[in-house]
């Protein structure tokens, strides 16, 4: 049996080699994620033994509350969070005496930011800038040139750092470190190894201390072991001397929680990737599927006389499932080299989007090959078995009969059970989304029912949709479109799973733009509906430091200026991060409305808090809460107010600045934003130039009116979409293999009528057009269908974020169209092998074929 | 057709005339065909020339492997000649291009096979008037009537051709090389995979066909009864004509591929 299996493949090397790519594509994103994983981990465990290279102990402040993890969180010391108080610098000499501790290193730690050579700041995507105390005795970070600064106008540049500012030893430029800007000389250069782009610059202790401990606290501080005692010994030892507020934890600890942390933070990223793995292999198996289908029913007369000499079913499964494997086998192969090629690119993606600078190269493990051709070969036997059952079933007889082509079968039951399961999917897909709270499972069901309902119906989709498609063709060119249109309909189903594979990957994309320019109007909508402020000073991923607020508010023409901030509030099992901001700044800037009580009354502990949380603990005006606000314990609040969720004010509760004061250390401040609101009637251009001349010599912060500010929203969006449309391309790259695949298929099958047309007079040149407008027809086709129910789903989710600021419809029509278009386009490339072929074809040889 | 068929009937070219006279529709002129090179190379025609008149319906007889087929195929432009001139009309087609040949198929020959060969998506209408679609010519509504009617085809013609008996689809397929009227129809075995009674239907169409309307016809044929419906039969043998006989019967198109077979074997 395995010599048939062999010849069955050497017989049909092409169209195996098509099935095979298709294989690949979807495998080589399975096998990406695996290296691009497995070089995270290289690169974090690396940062992290670096980091904590020298520390075996670390006092920190006890963490209160629960800790929030948010997004991705790059800290290499793992140990600053607005939920631990600082540890005063004061215990330093009381832990110096512990026995031992052979070395004490307060971590003095801020955020610290130089010009690069163009006088602007040297950042990269989202990652801080990170500014230390330099201590010669941490082996964490190495002087490689230069020397160690002195006073407060000399620094240290770790390595890449000076290499994205074009600076070199010596170069004077501009620093912000702490809240302070001032010109500095650096002195030297140290390494460190990888700060996942983060950038550091490093002082003397005093200037350091100044800087970054103005109230004598810090986050952590770092013990050494004396030679012989163990970390945990030397914990137990350390916790003991520390008062409530602090707590101490091994550097392995340490390491692991922060590793843990930033995995999880990019560990989205490879789910994100491994999602569309499971797409592109999806879409794949619909060509296996296809090419298998057609492969055994172009054999059915040898399959026959396998039968009839004695084969068994089983046996001629057994031959259709090993070339399933086979080719399989040798796609995903082919699947792990491209996967190596697609985690270079993803390296890069990750370098230029979050700034992280991966340095662990492109490790190819054992179990990234085993488990990449583990899957792809279970997904191609797997979409072979329908196709090899159909094999086992050929009666014997077969063989005797010159027209092996078998009736098709009829599509009404298809037909009813696909628009049964469309329908119901659509109800529970609209009952989902309209709920008030949105019914996310229903939802789920539905969307799956849905897409389910199209894929079994879509044979029946496919004479309407094609004779729209040729009818434009068939204008300019009647004959060969009628007979292209006439061989995209001679078999249905094959069309319609040759284009659900097109389908999948366009009603993802479609769907996608929908949430996408939803998300985008609605963030552009709720700005200037929600936002009252003339300007918002904000710095990217960088906090704005704290002076500038007060500075700001005292130029002439404002009215006011607020910062905002962000505050853990803890109550119960309530815990939420609570923004900061003043009364006066509230009221200023941002339109919200009052469900009960008085927003005016935000002040002191008296807070402020959403309808719907209100609802669900059921907290009403003049209540008190027991809560935890930052580092302060044990605080009353009271409600002074509730109002109205708001999407753009994205908090469920606020508290008053001086609440934010009082519970954040200096240490851990981040103004997020500052508002500013100009006084009627003043000059907002000359209000801009004044905020503009104010922020400059903070390097990181910028100006921008609420426009400015709602657009610069939106571009974050873009970014994110535009990863998502590169991602979703390959599954159209899947998708367009297996137009060309069935096409090469049904090239092949027709080779007769093929040879006939040519005899009778056909052109070469209408042979190729009327395979590009059969292939046309089959794409358009599946593009269609996706992007009408791509639209569908985006706007019945759109409906049910409504609710979480998605508030704003908007159906991206320009790209729908360029979709369509471009699906056009993907037939044309799709016919060019086969038209090859087939008008290669001898028509004699064509004619004499059986 | 305008050509009184009668008067055709009576028109014998010579055997191994080489010049082109009005009365003759397609003339091979010292034809060779060698497949292959070298020590494998086959001579599937050796200088042949034949000239086939104009209004005839000629056979061509022979057994397997004697270069019947490639003779049909060379002179219908789906085959090229090795040396030698292929003419139609007096045009020599020889050297033309994939381009001018396919046109010249189009528009000036028609062809029957011997597995009917239609397009299993189009209705028998759609069949017959295939050539005339793809070439984007008028369909002659009178003429297709006549040819439909003749054929007993008229209530056929909504059918696809797997509705159809393979009698009926041979007979869509005589339409089709007929509706264009062209200069010559080549028929390849045409009643090799149907029935008697099928079989002498097709025959009878295509004698009618030249007698009525003055068609020209080149039919290659196993079946001696088939050859008798030709006004004339060739035999060819090792890729030379080396026989031929006016107005055959069954039985002397017997005896005579008897005789064949003598020479073969002895």
């Amino acid at each position: 049996m395995w010599r048939v299996t062999l010849r069955g493949l050497q017989g049909h090397a092409l169209r195996f080699l098509l099935t095979a790519s298709a294989v690949m594509l979807g495998v080589s994103f399975v096998a990406g994620t695996f290296v691009l994983r497995d070089s995270i981990d290289g690169s974090l465990s690396n940062l992290f033994s670096q980091a904590f290279k020298g520390t075996d102990v670390s006092v920190r402040g006890a963490a209160v509350g629960d800790a929030l993890t948010e997004g991705i969180v790059i800290d290499p010391t793992g140990a600053s969070s607005t939920t631990r108080p600082g540890v005063p610098l004061s215990l330093e000499r009381k832990l110096a005496t512990v026995p031992g501790v052979a070395r004490v290193v307060p971590n003095i730690q801020g955020t610290a930011i130089i010009a690069g050579k163009d006088g602007l700041a040297v950042r990269s995507g989202g990652a801080p800038g990170l500014g230390f105390a330099y201590d010669p005795s941490d082996p964490a970070f190495t002087l490689i040139k230069g020397s160690a600064p002195t006073g407060p106008s000399q620094v240290l540049v770790e390595s890449s750092t000076l290499a994205k500012a074009g600076l070199q030893v010596g170069d004077r430029t501009i620093a912000v470190i702490g809240n302070q800007t001032r010109p500095v000389t650096i002195t030297g250069e140290v390494s460190f190894g990888s700060l996942f782009g983060a950038t550091a610059v490093l002082l003397d202790d005093a200037t350091a201390r100044r800087a970054f401990a103005p109230d004598g606290t810090v986050a952590s501080i770092s013990l050494t072991a004396a030679p012989g005692t163990s970390q945990e010994t030397l914990r137990a030892a350390v916790a003991g001397v520390l008062p409530a507020s602090a707590e101490a934890v091994t550097g392995e600890q340490l390491a692991q929680d922060g590793e843990a942390s930033l995995q999880s933070g990019l560990g989205f990223f490879t789910t994100f990737m491994l999602v569309f793995a499971g797409v592109a292999l999806f879409v794949g198996s619909f060509i296996i599927v296809n090419t298998f289908s057609m492969v055994v029913a172009q054999r059915t007369r040898e399959l026959a006389l396998l039968r009839a000499i004695g084969a068994s079913r089983r046996q001629v499964m057994t031959v259709v499932l090993a070339e399933a494997a086979v080719v399989g086998a040798v796609g995903s192969l082919l699947g792990v080299g491209f996967g190596l090629l697609i985690a270079a690119g993803a390296e890069k993606l990750v370098s230029t989007l979050l700034g992280v600078e991966l340095g662990a190269g492109l490790p190819l493990g054992v179990p990234t090959v085993l488990w990449s051709v583990a899957v792809g070969t279970l997904v191609t036997v797997a979409a072979a078995v329908l196709p090899a059952l159909r094999a086992a079933r050929t009666p014997p007889v077969a063989a005797m009969s010159l027209d092996a082509g078998a009736a098709p079968a009829g599509l009404r039951r298809r037909g009813v059970i696909g628009g049964v399961a469309l329908v119901v999917g659509i109800v529970m897909l609209a009952v989902g989304v309209t709920r008030i709270d949105a019914q996310w499972g229903l939802a789920g069901l539905g969307s799956g029912l849905c897409v389910l309902g199209v894929l079994i119906a879509a044979p029946l989709a496919a004479r309407p949709v094609v004779r729209a498609v040729s009818w434009p063709f068939e204008l300019i060119t009647h004959t060969v479109a009628k007979l292209a249109r006439r061989n995209a309909l001679r078999v249905p189903r094959r069309t319609a799973t040759t284009a659900s594979a097109l389908m999948i990957g366009l009603a993802l994309i479609s769907g996608t733009a929908v949430l996408a320019s939803s998300a985008k109007a609605s963030i552009t909508d709720i700005v200037s509906v929600e936002l009252t402020s003339d300007f918002v000073l904000s710095g990217g991923a960088s906090p704005v430091p704290e002076t500038v607020a007060p500075r700001a508010a005292a130029l002439p023409g404002v009215q006011s200026a607020s910062a905002l901030s962000g505050v853990d509030v803890h109550a119960g099992s309530f815990s939420s991060i609570a923004t900061a901001i003043t009364a006066t700044g509230l009221a200023d800037n941002f339109v919200l409305s009052t469900v009960s009580g008085r927003l005016d009354s935000l002040g002191g502990h008296t807070v402020l808090v959403d309808a719907s949380t209100a609802a669900a603990r059921s907290w009403h005006v003049g209540d008190t809460l027991d809560a935890t606000v930052g580092t302060l314990t044990r605080q009353r609040l009271t409600v002074g107010g509730i109002y109205a969720d708001s999407a753009g004010f994205n908090s469920h509760v606020i508290v008053d600045r001086s609440l934010y004061l009082a519970a954040a250390p200096d240490t851990s401040r981040r103004d997020i934003g500052v508002y500013v609101r100009a006084d009627p009637g003043a000059d907002l251009a000359a209000v801009r130039a004044g905020l503009v001349g104010l922020v400059q010599p903070y390097l990181v912060v910028s100006v921008q009116d609420g426009q400015e500010f709602a657009a610069a929203q939106g571009a974050s969006i873009d970014v994110l979409i535009n990863l998502l449309y590169v991602l979703l391309l390959f599954s159209v790259v899947v998708a367009v293999l297996g137009i060309v695949n069935t096409l090469a298929l049904s090239v092949f099958e027709r080779t007769r009528e093929i040879g006939l047309l040519r005899a009778i007079g056909l052109r070469r040149r209408q042979l190729a057009s009327m395979i590009t407008i059969e292939a046309v027809a089959t794409a358009v086709f599946g593009a269609v269908l996706g992007t009408v129910l791509g639209l569908g789903l985006g706007v019945a989710l759109q409906h049910g974020l409504a609710s979480r600021g998605l508030g704003v419809l908007a159906v991206p029509w320009s790209l729908v169209v360029t979709l369509l278009v471009s699906s056009a386009l993907v037939g044309v490339v799709a016919a060019a092998l086969p038209s090859i072929r087939a008008v290669r074809l001898g028509v004699l040889e064509a004619i004499d074929s059986v | 057709m305008n050509t009184p068929a009668a008067a055709n009937r009576m028109v014998a070219p010579a055997l191994t005339a080489t010049g082109s006279d009005g009365d003759t529709v397609a003339e091979a002129v010292d034809v060779t065909r060698v497949f292959g090179d070298g020590d494998a190379a086959v001579r599937a025609l050796d200088h042949v020339s034949v000239a086939f008149g104009r209004g005839q319906l000629t056979a061509i007889m022979g057994p397997s492997g004697s270069g019947k087929s490639t003779l049909m195929h060379c002179m219908a432009g789906l085959d090229v000649v090795t040396s030698g001139r292929i003419l139609i009309e007096g045009n020599d087609i020889s050297d033309l291009d994939d381009r001018r040949l396919t046109s010249l198929r189009r528009d000036h020959l028609g062809f029957v096979f011997q597995a009917y060969n239609l397009i299993p998506t189009l209705t028998a209408q759609a069949n017959i008037t295939l050539p005339l679609d793809i070439a984007g010519t008028r369909v002659d509504q009178a003429w297709f009537d006549q040819i439909v009617d003749t054929l007993h085809l008229r209530d056929r013609l909504t059918h696809r051709p797997h509705e159809l008996s393979g009698g009926q689809q041979q007979r869509v397929a005589c339409a089709r090389a007929l509706v264009g009227r062209p200069s010559l129809v080549f028929a390849d075995e045409p009643t090799g995979n149907l029935d008697s009674k099928a079989s002498a239907d097709i025959l009878a169409f295509l004698r009618r066909s030249v007698d009525d309307f003055g068609q020209s016809i080149v039919m290659v044929t196993h079946d001696p009864g088939a050859a008798s419906y030709a006004d004339r039969v060739l035999f060819l043998d090792d890729g030379r004509i080396v026989d031929e006989m006016h107005e055959p019967t069954t039985a002397r198109v017997l005896q005579r591929m008897g005789t064949f077979e003598l020479a073969r074997h002895s």
